[in-house]
């Protein structure tokens, strides 16, 4: 057997142009699948990232049935309890503390709707992005009891900037009587995301928990965890321990399932490509083969007439497939890695491209995976064996007669 | 088995060619035995079936029609494996283009029957050895096929041929290209073993220098056997 490994990989490089060129062709190939995963996987954090660390947290808190019917009398159940219970969590890094409604937003010259979010100031200043997106005026302070902050394209809609008053109009949570309280414009905020930017205002909690008549209650925990990395959820146990007593916990990608599925296609997208990807080098393999195989025909005729065994001439040329293959894996995780790991330092600029929804804002940095130098390399070795069957039986069903008397 | 005793029994053998509509006659019904330890010249013009006989006669190819025996064993109706381990232990080829394996060394080459019998490494590198010195290749075991002569090559196949011992070593146009010394010195080589050692060879050629040496020379016409003369001098 290792005597037949040996006259594999020799035969192997007896045309060493060739075997460098179809060790490219497939190598690169390799090497264009690291770097797709690698680009896929930093894609995917930075958007998971991106949509999480802007207002959203990496999960919430709400009271049962919040989410669906956005019922304002649904607050966060045994709130104190709660958040004893948050803060003593390891995983827990930080939370912010929210309440939401809708409401109508009147400025001297005209009124629109808006999703007024009424945040604690020192909390969402370190949980969110909210302070970073301020564009004119500036976040909220402790004591900024009236002042409210506005996405651009909704101040430009109702024609109002900085120090303009406003009149927020909502129903309070029990009675469902209209409340109205006055702010004026403190900051103007970009997030280039059309939902916050259009529609969306944040306020003091204590200000809009008044408004609603919900003093100290509130309808949204944001949760952010220590190490998330990316795309992850946390362990099963947090949101069922969070998910007691009339309340209900979600990771991101429950709260966000358009995402979450967009971002389980493109996964699945990279499986396609990275299929059709291993056909096309495994017709590159068969050609490769049988041009060596019809090269050195008399010399398989030759072997088979001495008293090989048709079982070991297809072992002969799978060993050679698997030569070939070796050989390319080196090159294409070589290339695979220096690609990779470049471009996981200098980054690829995909700012302003939208995707599913997030719109990009950070250079996207790919990410270098043991399992893209493990599992993928697998692939390439498998597949090219797999490609190698067809040559190997055709080897070992050659009659030594016809092979030396049409090859010689 | 008997020193003279039939080693190839050949009866009615036929083979048809089939290209498309049309079919060529390579061998028409030839009989043909061979005693063991002969040394035999299958002589004729080119493609009156000289490689086609010597390819039926060691189961490279079998026959439309008609039989082969080997050591008593019908040769023509195996197939596959079976065949292949026949050919292994039973047959030495030598061929007109020596047909070395050019990645392996001389060693490796000559050893690589052995190594398909199963013979211990020990044993084989030892009749390897043997085999060198005996066809005058000592010291050359490490060397690869591109680095040696023409005529040294096809003792190299002719060391292949012989080290599994087989019943029958079949040589078709063995000294084709070689020049007249070379291939006169490989004849007399073989002519050699065949008499020190009682080994069958059987030769296809129309090189006169091979009909010359020849014990017995079996002329091929047209796929048919047209004369059988064994000499009976040196």
């Amino acid at each position: 057997m290792l005597f037949l490994m040996k006259i594999a990989w020799m035969n192997s490089f007896r045309n060493a142009r060739r075997t460098l060129l179809a060790g490219l062709a497939i190598g690169i190939g390799l090497a264009a699948l690291i770097f797709t995963d690698g680009l896929m996987i930093g894609m995917s954090d930075s958007i998971v990232r991106i949509a999480t660390d802007t207002f959203m947290g990496h999960g919430q808190v709400h009271a049962e049935g919040f989410t669906r019917t956005h019922d304002l009398a649904r607050v966060v159940r045994e709130l104190p309890g709660v958040l004893e219970r948050l803060k003593s969590e390891p995983e827990v890094e930080r939370i912010s503390l929210r309440v939401q409604t809708p409401g109508m937003l009147a400025s001297p010259a005209t009124s629109g709707t808006v999703l007024l979010y009424g945040v604690d100031p020192g909390l969402e200043r370190v949980f969110s992005r909210v302070d970073e997106a301020i564009v004119e005026g500036s976040f909220l302070e402790r004591n900024d009891r009236r002042k409210i902050l506005l996405g651009s394209k909704l101040a430009e809609a109702l024609e109002i900037g900085l120090g303009d008053r406003v009149v927020v109009t909502a129903a309070e949570a029990e009675s469902g009587e209209l409340a109205q309280e006055m702010f004026r414009v403190g900051g103007i905020f970009h997030f280039n995301v059309r939902e916050l930017d259009g529609g969306v205002g944040f306020a003091h909690i204590e200000t809009v928990q008044r408004l609603l008549g919900l003093p100290g209650e509130v309808h949204e925990i944001a949760v952010h965890f220590k190490g998330f990395s990316g795309n992850e959820a946390t362990d099963a146990g947090f949101w069922s321990r969070y998910s007691q007593s009339g309340n209900e916990a979600r990771s991101w990608r429950e709260l966000m399932p358009q995402l979450s599925a967009v971002l389980d296609m493109s996964g699945f997208s990279s499986l396609i490509v990275g299929v059709i990807l291993f056909g096309v080098v495994s017709l590159g393999i068969v050609n490769t083969l049988f041009m060596s195989l019809h090269e050195r025909m008399f010399e398989y005729g030759v072997l088979r007439a001495v008293g090989t065994r048709p079982g070991r001439m297809a072992m002969m040329i799978l060993f050679e497939a698997g030569a070939l293959s070796l050989f390319s894996i080196l090159i294409g995780c070589c290339i695979g890695f220096v690609v990779t790991f470049l471009y996981s330092i200098r980054g690829i600029d995909y700012a302003g491209i939208e995707f599913a929804g997030v719109t990009l804002r950070e250079m996207i940095y790919p990410v270098l995976r043991l399992e893209q130098f493990v599992l993928f390399p697998t692939c390439v070795f498998l597949f090219t064996l797999v490609a190698g069957i067809y040559p190997a039986v055709y080897a070992a069903r050659l009659k030594p007669a016809h092979a030396m008397k049409t090859y010689e | 088995m008997t020193g003279d005793s039939v080693l190839i029994e050949a009866e009615g053998v036929s083979k048809v060619y089939r290209v498309g509509e049309i079919s060529v006659s390579a061998l028409k019904s030839v009989d043909l035995k061979v005693v063991r330890g002969e040394f035999t010249a299958v002589a004729g013009p080119s493609g009156s079936g000289k490689s086609t006989l010597l390819n039926i006669l060691s189961g490279l190819d079998t026959p439309t029609a008609g039989r082969v025996s080997l050591a008593g064993t019908p040769i023509s109706e195996m197939s596959g494996r079976v065949l292949s381990d026949f050919r292994r232990d039973h047959i030495g080829f030598i061929f007109q283009a020596f047909n070395l394996i050019p990645v392996l060394t001389v060693l490796e080459n000559i050893e690589y029957i052995l190594l398909l019998q199963g013979v211990s490494r020990r044993a084989r590198r030892e009749r390897v050895r043997k085999m060198l010195s005996t066809v005058g290749l000592e010291g050359m075991e490490d060397r690869r096929p591109p680095q040696l002569s023409g005529g040294q090559q096809q003792r190299v196949a002719v060391a292949r041929a012989m080290v599994s011992r087989p019943d029958l070593i079949l040589a078709d146009e063995p000294t084709a290209n070689l020049d007249s010394a070379t291939g006169g010195a490989l004849l007399d080589l073989m002519r050699e073993l065949n008499e020190s050692r009682r080994m069958t060879f059987l030769f296809s050629s129309h090189d006169r220098m091979i009909m010359d040496r020849a014990k017995r020379l079996v002329v091929l016409r047209d796929g048919s056997l047209v004369q059988d003369v064994t000499r009976s001098g040196p």
